[in-house]
């Protein structure tokens, strides 16, 4: 397999850790991985972005220029994203900061209230494992047993947030199944 | 909240001083830079040398300030600010230079340029910002970093056994023959802004009277780096940062004393 | 399989020199390198070494040669506006015979530049960018693991040659994660007799690189040269892939060649036969290495993140009837796999001599 994952919105969105799940996901399971962050003078607020690059190969370049899949959590990100993606991908986008939808009839799209999902499970800050539970369900890159054991060990001291985590990661899970 | 627009108003009370570029500033909510930047841009105008003023930008957060004025500006490597302005009023007597320097740029890796302008008692001016962190590479400590404060090459808060002791800079220049004006002021509250161009202003007066090096410090917050919301950070610079550097006049020539007569100026608490 | 760790190239170069008996660390903040001043502000005085976090990277070089004068393993760690800062200690270190490690994450330049990965200091650094006849190995990692393996194997070249090593990395690998294989840690270090430790029982040392008389300098400056040669002969290292049945090799270092590793896996797949050559030192460069591969190829494409510092050495390798193209970025801006790719076509398309 090779899989070329990006994951862009707000600073503070959580883009870089989902990022991080899905690197760590895929080298517990045994296969090379990227992780390449956006970095820059951007300050809070700016967009951010990460993508991953998950191979059974020798990975490569760094950088991604077409993803095989995709998480816009913001509307800056979805310009971009589109475009770029590689035909017979997955884009995840965030409706609930996303208005517009997808005009490309080539790639796979799930559109998921993030943010809604999060704020019904008592936290909106969890959007962004919303989002990755959608992408996991719709184009299984990782398992989702594998970013649960990830996330006992990343966030062992806090069991509050591991638990909300896990909670929002699932809500994803549903919300791509069920559509 | 009552509605009008400009035109219902007999005078405009406010307004972007000419000095000042309609450019947006990039700075982090909360921050301090933009008030100081407005402040020189009033002075500026108010002194009527926006073609004899010159910014020599440091580096740090303050990097883009030559987009933001509107007059002449340029980039001087990290610390070199002071080196860069003597060179452009010995060659130019008539201009008005002024660094605007962050403190890591001034009171680390620019020491020995500051110093040594302020010794040769250069007739430039230097406005100093501190605001206790490296702020553009991500808060690591500074040379004015509290004792026990966090940043990110801190763990655990500053030790002095490890990492010493902050520099209290106007102390430390005002001892210097070639100084004719250092003062300390801050941002953190609107009397505190007024003061802070009122010694911004006599500064350059300092500068225009061929009176020798003036220096103002402005304390100032970083709430992305302190990690603290922007109201919590001017409770904590009141709260910390005043104590460690007391705001006033560290030196006042008698030339510069005679200038300030009729102003009103910030008076040593 | 050993077990891997998800790593930045910055902490792992922290965490390789900590493995390879780092015994103090000074450095100046300076993205995008501030991931190893910030881990070892917190790692090394765990292992009760010592870290300072210096005023200026004047300071953190002079700082680096009066540790290694001491007899202790060394490093800073900068990048390339504080790299520049720091050729003037360099060269005291080598004129003094010092061993040391400067670590280099390259950004964008010339001057402020931006943070983006470059790799612009391709000259003053394979080259020795100070004052004076000398000369130090360039270790250019590619990976995050070499990042960690590295900086381990600098440590041991500066104490075995007594001369300043580099570590030249990029900002893109400094950020990058990948997974690493932690190392053992080394835990005999070279004793060091000629070390500045206290005239107790032995005659006095001195360290310097200053000879009054002119007439007596040139000697000195030969046993150096007799060093640099020594380096030449057995330290050249460089990475070869596809070569054997290659119409066309990419010479490409640090993160550059991973981008030039796809184009080849992408070049192939078209039927294009396509190798790599990646120089891992590059002083001492793999001038003989290349020379070899020119007597049965004629293409070469020299991919780098500069607008052409690396290619003059790939050019004198090679020699002047082959045909050597450039495919680059410079400025802080990656060069991807893609553009690499385009220039192999173009460069094969176009008939020799045309
Ligand atoms: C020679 C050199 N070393 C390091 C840097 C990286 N650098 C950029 S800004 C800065 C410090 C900024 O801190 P400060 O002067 O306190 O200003 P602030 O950003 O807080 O306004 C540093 C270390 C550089 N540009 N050049």
């Amino acid at each position: 397999m090779h899989e070329e994952i990006a994951v862009a919105g707000f600073g503070g969105q959580g883009v870089l850790f989902v990022g991080r799940l899905l690197a760590e996901a895929s080298l517990l399971e045994g296969r090379e991985v990227v992780w390449m962050p956006s970095y820059g003078a951007e300050k809070r607020g700016g967009t951010v972005w990460c993508n991953v690059t998950i191979s059974d190969e020798k990975i490569g370049d760094l950088f991604i220029t077409r993803p095989t899949a995709a998480i816009a959590m913001n509307p800056a990100s979805l310009v971009k994203l589109e475009p770029a993606m590689k035909s017979g991908g997955l884009l995840v986008v965030n409706q609930s900061l996303v208005p517009s939808k997808v005009s490309r009839e080539d790639i796979r799209v799930v559109y998921v209230p993030a943010n809604d999902l999060a704020t019904e499970l008592g936290d909106d800050s969890v959007g962004n494992l919303v989002t990755l539970g959608a992408l996991v369900t719709g184009c299984p890159v990782v398992s989702t047993s594998s970013i649960i054991a990830v996330m006992d060990n990343l966030l062992p001291k806090n069991q509050r947030r591991l638990e909300i985590n896990k909670r929002a990661l699932s809500k994803g899970c549903a919300w791509t199944q069920g559509n | 909240m009552t509605k009008f627009s400009i035109s219902e108003l007999d005078t405009v009370l406010y307004h972007r001083p000419e000095s000042l570029e309609d450019y947006p500033f990039h700075f982090c909510p909360g921050c301090g830079h933009g008030i100081v930047f407005r402040l020189i841009a009033e002075i500026v105008d108010e002194l009527n040398i926006k073609e004899r003023a010159v910014c020599v930008a440091c580096v740090g957060c303050s990097v883009n300030s030559y987009h933001y004025f509107n007059f002449d500006g340029l980039e001087s490597a990290h610390g070199r600010a002071p080196a860069v302005a003597t060179a452009i009023k010995r060659c130019h007597p008539h201009l008005v230079p002024f660094t605007y320097q962050g403190d890591g740029d001034l009171a680390a890796i620019g020491t020995a340029e500051i110093v040594h302008a302020c010794a040769r008692g250069e007739n430039i001016t230097t406005i100093f910002v501190n605001n206790a962190v490296y702020g553009m590479t991500g808060g690591q400590m500074a040379p004015t970093t509290l004792v026990g404060m966090y940043s990110t090459s801190t763990p655990g808060g500053r030790k002095p056994s490890l990492s010493g002791y902050p520099i209290r800079v106007c102390e430390m220049l005002s001892t210097l023959d070639g100084t004719a004006y250092v003062a300390r002021v801050s941002v953190h509250n609107p009397a505190a802004v007024r003061k802070t161009k009122q010694a911004i202003k006599l500064a350059f007066r300092t500068q225009l009277a061929n009176l020798g090096m003036s220096l103002v410090e402005v304390l100032s917050p970083c709430p992305v780096n302190w990690r603290l919301e922007p109201v919590k950070a001017l409770e904590w610079l009141v709260k910390h940062m005043l104590p460690q550097y007391p705001l006033g006049e560290f030196k006042v020539i008698e030339a510069v004393a005679a200038l300030k007569k009729g102003d009103r100026l910030c008076t040593k608490k | 399989m050993s077990k891997k760790t998800l790593m930045a190239g910055n902490i792992a170069i922290a965490e390789g020199a900590i493995l390879a008996g780092c015994q103090a660390y000074f450095g100046y903040p300076i993205t995008p390198q501030n991931e190893i001043l910030e881990h070892m502000s917190k790692r090394m005085p765990e292992e009760g070494r010592v870290f300072v976090q210096t005023e200026s990277e004047l300071a953190a070089i002079n700082m680096v040669y009066g540790a290694a004068a001491a007899g202790c393993r060394a490093m800073t760690s900068t990048s390339s506006p504080g790299f520049s800062l720091e050729q003037e200690g360099i060269s005291y270190m080598s004129g003094a015979e010092l061993p040391g490690v400067i670590v280099n994450v390259m950004r964008g330049g010339p001057g402020l530049g931006n943070i983006g990965g470059a790799q612009g200091d391709y000259f003053q650094s394979a080259k020795g960018g100070g004052h004076g006849d000398y000369r130090v190995i360039n270790l250019a990692p590619a990976s995050v693991q070499e990042m960690m393996d590295l900086t381990m194997l600098a440590f041991e070249l500066a104490d075995k040659y007594r001369n300043p090593v580099v570590v030249l990395a990029d900002g893109f690998l400094g950020q990058a994660m990948e997974p690493v294989v932690m190392r053992e840690p080394v835990t005999e270090l070279p004793s060091k007799p000629w070390a500045i430790t206290g005239a107790l029982g032995r005659a006095k040392n001195i360290i310097n690189s200053f000879e009054m008389d002119p007439v007596n300098f040139p000697p000195r400056v030969k046993l150096l040269l007799r060093k640099f040669k020594k380096m030449r002969r057995n330290e050249v290292r460089y990475e070869g892939l596809n070569l054997g049945d290659a119409s066309l090799v990419i010479v490409a270092y640090g993160s550059a060649s991973r981008s030039a590793l796809t184009a080849m896996k992408m070049a192939r797949q078209e039927g294009i036969p396509v190798g790599l050559l990646r120089p891992i030192t590059l002083f001492p460069f793999p001038y003989e290495a290349l020379s070899n591969l020119a007597q049965r190829i004629n293409d070469f494409l020299v991919a780098e993140l500069s607008s052409g510092q690396f290619i003059e050495d790939v050019k004198l390798a090679v020699g002047l009837d082959k045909r050597v193209a450039l495919v680059n970025q410079y400025g802080g801006v990656p060069l991807l796999a893609e553009e690499i790719l385009e220039a192999i076509e173009k460069m094969i398309k176009q008939p020799v001599g045309g």
